[in-house]
């Protein structure tokens, strides 16, 4: 609807839409300036925008205190380490449904989203025991485990619905031209799908960094990611407003700027395909 | 095209994901109802006699209960009218020709990618809170008395941080959807004497109203499991004010150990979630034939 409109009235929805934009992006914009302050600063009224002595002392209190580092590796290892998983097991799905469909490819594919829809409370009591049982709770293996179990449907979906956008006809004339399946999914097809699968990466690495069900439930001090470790800061002697903004921007810096980058396919993929 | 031979390759590769989505979806319900039968408290080791239907009568007839549901359905409606309407207003207002589109998107999308607990305690601290939230330095200034948001107003106020986390989403797939609309359709309404409301109601929502179904249902299946923003802002109360099913379940196994009533509970969860899945699947059924 990009219609030349005037320069008076594009002025004022400019502005407009900044004003909103700004107030919406306000509690991230302050946090990260409160993690920049004095606790002393970081409760004072009249507060201070930005005319306040810059430190970054919470930033080393904070690893100093809690061993930031340790959490933000658990967090790494658990949404990289799941998604990485969960592609292994859904790309030979995702190529396999989007290119020799049969008559049951759409049953398995609702199928496997249905199971996206059990709520997690519904199954958090045996989950528990089980990994109770099974010395499984509380470790990064377990937590690895149920994400990349619960992410497994969006992944495939995601990619066969990139998948699907590939022309078979490409197949087919590698296939003529006498490439084996392995040549013709090593040099026809990755290339092709490769823009997909890097989406699917980005997406399920996002969703998995803040993912914040079974990482509560299922970790202690030990294998805590970032979510859980954050959420330590609800208690009382927690309250430093500025190491918890300190905290909470190294927790979520690094998802916000991968997160930017993969806005197009947020929508494609949280929507299975039925927003474009 | 399909030779019996790429058949059975294909069925080769599905079937790692689909045994894997199985195990991990009949092993755990198979378990959650048998459990549900049973009087099996983690504090009481011993037996775990079959009581049949009795942790069913306990839970639903638990005042608990009742109050969890309607807190439930408060949220989940809640933050979808919220997300809705303002998502249509600002994706109507994001559709414009705008100075830095692009920034201005960005800005709006962030709160989605903030994970859970930071937004729950970065809204319940540095905002909330009576004496040194913003809020309360905001009334003062303006000569109001602070008011107490989490322990007055549960309820909204966990509405209220859950609808800023959604409210991206639905931005961002509304002006998706705002965006694949024929402008030449608009333009000819407009010539034709419409103006800006009739042509929002006739053309724009018309064209809206699958992305706005997605809207719901999609985050329908996920506001009923709100967990975190709930454990780390009011812990459910004061009393249940703000507890809804899915924390109430937790709090039955988890902080009561009772995992025979919390199984029942989560049999419950899943036969409510359920409902509402079989109306998105429908709708992403059909797409898929299209």
């Amino acid at each position: 609807m990009a219609r030349a409109a005037s320069p008076r009235r594009r002025a004022a929805i400019s502005v407009l839409a900044w004003i909103v934009a700004l107030l919406i992006f306000f509690p991230i914009l302050w946090t990260v300036l409160t993690s920049f302050k004095t606790e002393a600063e970081a409760v004072a009224d009249p507060p201070s925008f930005v005319a306040f002595d810059w430190t970054l002392e919470n930033y080393f209190v904070v690893q100093e205190r809690s061993d930031y580092f340790r959490h933000f590796w658990n967090s790494v290892v658990i949404s990289i380490g799941s998604t990485i998983i969960g592609l292994a097991i859904a790309v030979p799905a995702a190529w396999a449904m989007a290119f020799v469909p049969g008559k049951q490819t759409k049953n398995v594919l609702m199928w496997m989203l249905s199971t996206k829809m059990l709520p997690p409370v519904g199954v958090l009591v045996p989950i528990y025991l089980i990994f109770r049982d099974v010395g499984l709770l509380d470790t990064r293996v377990g937590l690895v485990i149920v994400l990349t179990l619960i992410n497994l449907p969006i992944i495939v979906w995601m990619l066969y619905t990139y998948f699907r956008e590939i022309p078979g006809d490409i197949l087919e004339a590698a296939r003529m031209d006498g490439a084996n399946l392995r040549s013709e999914v090593l040099y026809v097809l990755l290339p092709m799908a490769l823009p997909g699968i890097a989406s699917t990466f980005l997406l399920n690495v996002i969703l998995a960094w803040n993912e914040a069900f079974w990482t509560l439930n299922l970790t202690a001090a030990n294998s805590a990611p970032l979510t859980a470790f954050i959420a330590s800061y609800s208690s009382p002697e927690g309250l430093f407003y500025a190491k918890l903004s300190a905290a909470s921007t190294m927790a979520i810096a690094p998802i916000l700027i991968l997160g930017w980058f993969s806005q197009k396919q947020l929508v494609r993929g949280l929507t299975f395909g039925a927003v474009k | 095209m399909a030779t019996q031979h790429s058949r059975s390759a294909a069925r080769l590769m599905i079937s790692p994901a689909v045994i894997l989505l199985l195990g991990w979806m009949l092993i755990p319900l198979a378990l959650t109802l048998y459990f549900s039968f049973l009087r099996y408290n983690l504090l009481m080791p011993g037996t775990n006699p079959f009581v049949g239907l009795e942790n069913y009568s306990y839970f639903l007839s638990d005042p608990a209960f009742t109050a969890a549901m309607v807190n439930t359905l408060l949220l989940v409606g809640g933050v979808l009218v919220i997300t809705v309407v303002g998502g249509i207003l600002l994706a109507l207002l994001l559709d414009q020709d705008i100075w830095g589109q692009g920034v201005v998107r960005i800005l709006v999308i962030a709160p989605f990618f903030v994970m859970p607990t930071v937004s729950a305690l970065v809204w319940k601290n540095m905002f909330m809170n009576p004496v040194n939230g913003l809020f309360a330095h905001l009334a003062e200034f303006l000569g109001l008395s602070a008011f107490d948001f989490l322990s007055q107003a549960p309820l909204a106020s966990i509405i209220g941080i859950v609808s800023w986390q959604w409210l991206p989403f639905a931005t961002l797939i509304l002006l998706t959807a705002m965006q694949s609309l024929d402008s030449e359709q608009l333009e000819a309404a407009e010539m034709d004497g419409a103006g800006p409301l009739s042509r929002f109601w006739f053309i724009m929502l018309p064209h809206l109203a699958r992305a706005i179904t997605v809207v719901v249902l999609i985050q329908t299946i996920f506001l009923l499991s709100v967990f975190a923003e709930i454990l780390v802002t009011t812990n459910g109360g004061p009393g249940t004010a703000s507890t809804n099913l899915t924390y109430l379940v937790y709090a039955e196994s988890l902080l009561r150990f009772d995992v025979g009533t919390g199984s029942a509970g989560g049999v419950v969860a899943i036969i409510l979630a359920n409902i509402v899945a079989i109306f998105l699947m429908r709708m992403i059924g059909k797409n898929l034939d299209a």
